[in-house]
């Protein structure tokens, strides 16, 4: 299996089982599943090193737009707090 | 393809999940399907420009050149690859033009022309050629260290994340001799007048990144293929 099916199949697999486990906990705040989601992305991402400079900038341009997403909910969950 | 279907059928289950539905844990999962299918369309635009078709014909010329270059000359040495610093800044491969000698190679620089001299004896003559590896080398974001783990990082982000010929590398280091053993290769060892003198291509890249890594000279011992796996002995000159 080539390295980029090999990530795709990653992402697919933390993500159904990210959101089975999170299901089955009961929990049922969609920023929490955006969060672990994207904290999963990241890692997987981080993990996959060995991808070609080009691959690896599209990654970072997509991981870059999530980190915002995680940061804005952060920031949202810290106003509800404060 | 794979990637606009999941962008799409996230982007329609999600808001259908989350207002007809009410479900947080379907909203989710089609949260998630919309972040892979951005994935793969990003993945999908890094493809190279150039087709593996158009690719695979530019090496066979440049294999079929090579080739009839050393079946003329009726060269059956193998070859010796040189770090870049011996060679104008450039790694490439010696081919002695004298089989089974000793080699003692001078400690200058060896010019950069087509036949050049390797040794301090006047007959010590080679051709030197660029080979796969030599190019491979050039792709690298920075020069690995002598380590075994070092020249292993090297070759997995060459031959896999870069070229996406083999699914794993494993490199060990031991005095004059380095094993390496690729996993998943797709370029198999052939028994071609090419691949005796130079190696295979995987071959090739594996010994430009070790002498690069350890600055000194590398020959291809022995190179086998079984079960998956490619075993390449390299022999470190000094």
């Amino acid at each position: 299996m080539r390295i980029y099916n090999k990530y795709i199949v990653s992402l697919a697999l933390a993500s159904g089982l990210i959101n089975t486990l999170l299901a089955l906990l009961g929990q049922n705040d969609l920023g929490i599943y955006f969060i672990i989601n994207v904290i999963a992305y990241l890692v997987i991402t981080l993990l996959y090193a060995y991808f070609n400079p080009r691959a690896r900038r599209a990654l970072n341009t997509v991981g870059g737009v999530l980190f915002a997403g995680f940061v804005v909910i952060i920031v949202l969950k810290a106003m509800e707090i404060l | 393809m794979l990637g606009v279907a999941l962008c799409a059928a996230g982007a329609i289950f999600a808001p259908l999940s989350y207002f007809i539905l009410g479900s947080v844990p379907l909203t989710a999962v089609g949260m998630s399907a919309v972040i892979i299918g951005f994935t793969c369309i990003a993945l999908a635009n890094t493809r190279p420009y150039i087709s593996p078709q158009a690719c695979e014909l530019m090496l066979k010329t440049g294999m079929e050149n090579t080739a009839a270059l050393l079946e003329e000359l009726g060269l059956r040495s193998k070859a010796i690859y040189l770090p870049s610093t011996m060679r104008n800044g450039h790694p490439q491969a010696l081919i002695p033009l004298v089989e089974d000698r000793e080699i003692q190679l001078v400690k200058s620089k060896i010019s950069g022309r087509l036949i050049v001299r390797y040794g301090v004896n006047p007959d010590d003559m080679a051709i030197a050629v660029t080979t796969p590896g030599s190019m491979n080398v050039d792709m690298l974001e920075t020069k690995p260290g002598p380590t075994s783990g070092e020249i292993a990082a090297a070759a997995t982000y060459l031959l896999t994340g870069v070229l996406d010929i083999a699914d794993s590398v494993t490199v060990n280091l031991a005095d004059a001799r380095v094993d390496v053993e690729v996993s998943g290769s797709k370029l198999h060892y052939e028994d071609i007048w090419y691949y005796r003198c130079l190696g295979s291509p995987i071959a090739s890249i594996v010994a430009a990144i070790s002498s690069e890594a350890l600055g000194k000279p590398i020959r291809i011992r022995e190179e086998s293929y079984s079960k998956g796996k490619s075993r390449i002995t390299l022999e470190v000159l000094s």
